[in-house]
């Protein structure tokens, strides 16, 4: 799958959500951790080598799960293959908690489930689709019926994780 | 910025299938250094290392100033290519879907010409995906929609609906996509121009605050409406409107204790489960536990806890902060006032 690189590279340059240099583990087995300064724009997360402009890698954020590891640890995983783990040692656990917190908002569908919450919750309280003046109701991003079916398997989980 | 080289093992490049290929050296770390430091605001010194002290998170390190090799090549950047994928291929919901000839984008020539490709495209959130086909188990191609404007365009050939995704970034040409008519022309440049996650994000915001504007006053007028007591009384529905405004999704008339959010999310029971669900977000943006602008929080002891809450943190905060600045006036030997 190609994907367009250049402009990827610009967006981790763009101002983050969160950055910091967390020590970092990839999934395979084996793998060392590092040093990393670690940035989150939108819904992907960009790592660097400290002292460099240009990002080792990135992450896109959807559909992914966050769960405390050892305490000031947490780790990044995707719905289908959850046990293939992305650590991060943060160097405490208010920071770890401040990451897990951030980086479950950080995405796209986390954001239309909230649009769609919103929006529902406001049309049963005044009656009216606040949508509406800006013209934009009838947008396929902002329909209830478009939430995806395990969306709300994933929602479930995160709900779970909240009460860990 | 030039890679480093990698300890003995000399010049390390990555294995990538990424768009076209980078000319050996060819162009320079001119443009590409000079756009990474201007967003910045640093000072451009073209092919010359930053210095450690002027990284953009302030982070002095003893490394020493090194020159770059030459030999030395950008490396790929990585991505989670496979989850990508995966989310490209779930049921998650598709903001649009659509055939569209394509000329530009990730792994084509420079110059559009031609009739173009055909492939079938699907745009979820701010990410644009390609297909052969319909039934295509793997993307072609994906394009993020992030730094970026969408506008109508003229085609190589006489196709009279094109319109082309502009980037911001420097040195990338713009991805040329031409729809069958104008009604699907119109609405891609739509669905496109509102893809981007800031774009969302604002909605997201505007909505949030309108829902704590009428929850709040929705709270107000049922303290005001209700006398203050030592103990919580039952909400009292107002009748005026459609059941709809009963928004204590979880408290059917006849229950009277005020539930905290946690349990209300554990107990969908003679609740739509969809409901239940879209609770999640509120809970995880407000914080846990009650909030003022909860409809739960009409008794008035509880919206009064509620502030007392926030009372004890701020009063932790100033606490830790005076604490923080006696250790500083004690280094300093100077009386604290």
């Amino acid at each position: 799958m190609r994907y367009n690189e250049k402009e990827l590279r610009a967006l981790s340059q763009q101002p983050a959500e969160m950055a910091a240099e967390l020590s970092m583990r990839g999934p395979k087995k084996g793998s060392v951790a590092k040093r990393r300064l670690v940035k989150l724009v939108v819904n992907f997360l960009f790592y660097f080598r400290a002292d460099e402009a240009e990002p080792l890698g990135a992450l896109l954020l959807e559909r992914c799960r966050v769960a405390q590891e050892e305490p000031g640890g947490f780790s990044i995983s995707f719905i289908e293959d959850p046990e293939r783990k992305y650590h991060f040692e943060c160097s405490s656990q208010e920071q770890c908690q401040e990451w897990m917190e951030a980086l479950r908002r950080a995405s796209y569908e986390y954001m239309r489930r909230s649009l769609i919450f919103y929006r529902n919750e406001i049309r049963k309280m005044t009656g009216k689709d606040p949508l509406e003046q800006y013209g934009i109701s009838e947008e396929a991003r902002f329909q209830l019926s478009n939430l995806p079916q395990d969306g709300r398997a994933a929602l479930v989980c995160a709900r779970l994780d909240e009460l860990d | 910025m030039r890679r480093r080289l990698r300890g003995s093992r000399g010049l390390v490049r990555r294995g990538r299938e990424g768009p076209g290929g980078h000319p050996a050296g060819g162009r320079g770390l001119g443009a590409r250094a000079t756009f990474a430091f201007a967003e910045r605001g640093v000072r451009p010194t073209a092919g010359r290392r930053r210095s450690p002290g002027n990284h953009w998170l302030r982070h002095q390190t003893n490394r020493p100033h090194r020159a770059p090799s030459p030999a030395v090549l950008p490396g790929a950047m990585k991505l989670n290519k496979r989850s990508v994928a995966h989310y490209a291929l779930s049921d998650s919901p598709a903001d649009h879907t659509g055939f569209l000839r394509t000329w530009g984008g990730p792994g084509t020539p420079p110059t559009p010409s031609g009739t173009g490709r055909r492939c079938w495209f699907v745009l979820k959130g701010n990410l644009l995906f390609s297909f052969e086909s319909r039934e295509g188990r793997a993307p072609l191609s994906l394009v993020v929609l992030e730094g970026c404007t969408v506008e109508l365009a003229e085609a190589p050939v006489p196709e009279e609906f094109a319109f082309a995704i502009r980037f911001d970034a420097p040195g990338v040409r713009p991805h040329l996509l031409a729809a069958d008519g104008q009604v699907a022309q119109e609405a891609w440049v739509k669905a496109l121009s509102r893809a981007s996650f800031g774009y969302m994000r604002l909605v997201v915001r505007e909505l949030e605050s309108q829902l704590q504007d009428a929850r709040r006053s929705l709270a107000l007028h049922r303290c005001v409406s209700q006398k203050v007591g030592a103990s919580c009384r039952k909400p009292q529905v107002p009748d005026r409107r459609s059941p709809g405004l009963e928004n204590g999704h979880f408290l059917p008339r006849d229950c009277s204790p005020v539930r905290t959010i946690e349990e209300r999310g554990c107990r969908p029971v003679g609740r739509d489960l969809s409901e239940w669900e879209l609770q999640g977000p509120t809970s995880l943006l407000l914080g846990r536990g009650q909030s003022p602008v909860s409809p739960e929080t009409s008794c008035f002891s509880t919206l009064h806890d509620w502030y007392g809450q926030e009372i004890v943190q701020l009063r932790r905060g100033w606490q830790q902060r005076a604490q923080r600045n006696q250790a500083g006036c004690k280094q300093q030997n100077e009386p604290c006032s």
